[in-house]
């Protein structure tokens, strides 16, 4: 080769080099098992302040502290070639400050020994995109069919003020529903009377508030629902209209409007996609993301209004051993089976989500520490008395569970997490298969 | 002959001794050294970088570092630890574990950040981790 053609060469070497230096998203290919061949710059710049082993040598282990149900993902994705998630958000920790980021990942299988990876921060998109979003609900809840709507009028306290025929026909109760709460429409573990004030004061601030989740019928039977609430004020009747509006948003709120539809037997393609977002692949529960998400939320109803909350954080023991014993796919099993436990001993009002490899948390609204401490005991047990079935057989499991209650002194979501950390540190360091909070309280007999 | 002896990576009081070497010098040292003034645009960039990174002196002077030349370094371990030095008006020497991507590969390194009291020049130097 001539020393042209090498010089030649070189230059262009060096061109694509910055080029991909450059490039403002991270890239990362790899090894199907996460071994990471080519990095570029960004890519570090998001990945290296992630918790992890500081080597940047696997995406899966890089990734681990924010997106922990990937490796799962892959393995679930049977076509030879293709997107395997498309844009996946993770909340991310922020910097030193404390302030929290959001990252968008793409993962492509490219064929069976090789993927790639694209990770960007989208923190400011995705805070314009929570607006439009609000907005594209508040229109779709209006606008799609009224035959599965039940308007109901509520007074200044939330109470329903008269019956009509919608309220019979979505929820089946009758003139009697007059004068209850509005918590007559809610399972007893989904709603609390600080929740009921939170959406209530909510409506009132930003004109709506919009929920999902199960409603219940007269005749206790559940649905899955969305309760809309949105204030009504008193109209100024001697201005003109236009004005008489203007001043709506001023003035103090006479009640409020429900709209409870019935969301039973509607599929869309967007509940999947919103339902892949929000849980996390394995275990089905909540993942990163809806977990700060509602955190946030609720820190934010606690400034305005303090009430008990508390947090849990839950680690498996020993899990490093249950994987190197029995291989990967029981250790999955095993933190199913974690999850499905969860499940039966929380509310339905409560956060229940899959933080980290083995670490799960849950946000407890209204729960003092004697009652996050009862709770925390009760799960607990349940997993010590219930080994997981797996392939390799039952296999016996335990955890040890951190209690943080909020309070004055920590400032944000991730103080508080911080706060119940420490407290699973202690339960790990007492010896495991435990429980440790802030100022535990001797149990109750029975 | 009286030789200076060379620079080592880990040496105190080592902002000094760059801060008077010329760029002839720096390119005798073996670790990477990047000199930045106070708008982060480069201003020193020595041979056994440009070597490791594979990229030419006149591609990287002139250039913001965080954003043109080493995006990697773009965030609270690195960048923001020389913008909180100099905003706090206090002299920076952090040595720390990083990972760079050189020609598009995972390098264990270690970075140790350099600014003086005035952070009129700064530094990051660069050692491959054994």
């Amino acid at each position: 080769m001539s020393a042209d053609t090498v010089g030649e060469l070189e230059q262009e070497l060096e061109a694509l080099i910055q080029f991909v230096y450059m490039a403002p998203a991270g890239l990362v290919q790899a090894r199907s098992d996460g071994e990471i061949v080519m990095i570029n710059p960004v890519a570090a710049q998001l990945m290296m302040p992630l918790p992890h082993d500081g080597s940047l040598a696997n995406l899966f282990t890089a990734l681990e502290g924010i997106a922990p149900d990937l490796r799962s993902r892959l393995a679930a994705f049977a076509a030879p070639q293709g997107m395997v998630c498309d844009g996946m958000h993770l909340p991310a920790p922020g910097g030193a400050k404390g302030e929290r980021r959001l990252f968008s990942l793409s993962l492509i299988k490219l064929d069976d020994s090789r993927i790639m990876a694209m990770l960007q921060d989208v923190t400011l998109q995705a805070q314009r995109e929570r607006l439009l979003r609000q907005q594209v609900a508040w229109l779709n809840a209006i606008l799609t069919g009224v035959a599965d709507y039940a308007l109901i009028s509520l007074d200044a306290r939330g109470c329903v003020t008269e019956w009509n025929e919608s309220i019979g026909r979505v929820t089946g109760h009758g003139q009697d529903v007059v004068g209850n709460s509005l918590a007559v429409f809610y399972p007893d573990d989904a709603i609390t009377p600080e929740r009921l004030l939170d959406r209530l004061h909510e409506a009132g601030h930003s004109g709506w508030s919009q929920d999902d989740g199960w409603l219940l019928r007269a005749d206790g039977s559940r649905f899955w629902g969305s309760a809309m609430i949105t204030p009504q004020r008193a109209l100024a009747s001697d201005k003109p209209l236009a004005a008489a509006l203007a001043a709506d948003a001023d003035a103090p709120e006479t009640g409020y409007r429900l709209i409870v539809r019935d969301m039973s037997g509607q599929h869309d393609a967007a509940d999947a996609a919103r339902h892949a977002a929000v849980c996390d692949h394995l275990t089905g529960i909540g993942n990163r993301r809806a977990f700060f998400d509602a955190a946030e939320t609720e820190l934010r109803r606690w400034r305005r209004m303090p009430r008990p909350l508390s947090l849990l954080m839950i680690d498996v023991d020993h899990f490093k051993k249950v994987n190197d014993t029995h291989g990967h796919p029981v250790g999955d099993e095993v933190l199913r089976h974690i999850a499905r436990l969860m499940g039966t001993t929380f509310r339905q009002i409560d956060v229940v989500a899959r933080i980290g490899g083995e670490e799960f948390a849950v946000l407890l609204p209204s729960a003092d520490v004697v009652i996050a401490q009862r709770a925390a005991e009760r799960l607990r047990a349940a997993i010590d008395g219930q080994p997981a079935p797996t392939d390799a057989g039952p296999v016996h499991c335990t955890v040890s569970i951190g209690i943080a209650t909020m309070d004055d002194a920590t400032p944000g979501v991730d103080a508080l997490l911080k706060r119940a950390d420490e407290a699973l540190y202690a339960a790990k360091h007492g010896g495991r298969n435990q429980v440790c909070g802030p100022a535990v309280v001797p149990s109750e007999p029975g | 002959m009286n030789t200076r002896p060379a620079l080592e990576f880990s040496q105190p009081e080592v902002l000094a001794r760059l801060l008077a070497l010329d760029a002839t010098e720096l390119d005798t040292l073996e670790f990477g050294v990047i000199g930045i003034g106070p708008d982060t645009v480069v201003c020193d960039y020595n041979a056994f970088e440009s070597k490791m990174a594979g990229l030419s002196k006149d591609r990287v002077i002139g250039h913001p570092l965080f954003t043109v030349v080493a995006p990697c370094m773009n965030n609270f371990m690195v960048a923001q630890r020389f913008e909180d030095a100099a905003a706090e008006g206090q002299a920076l020497d952090l040595t720390l574990d990083y990972v760079l991507t050189l020609r598009m590969r995972p390098v264990k390194v270690q970075l140790r950040l350099l600014a003086g009291r005035g952070a009129d020049r700064r530094f990051v130097l660069i050692n491959r981790k054994p």
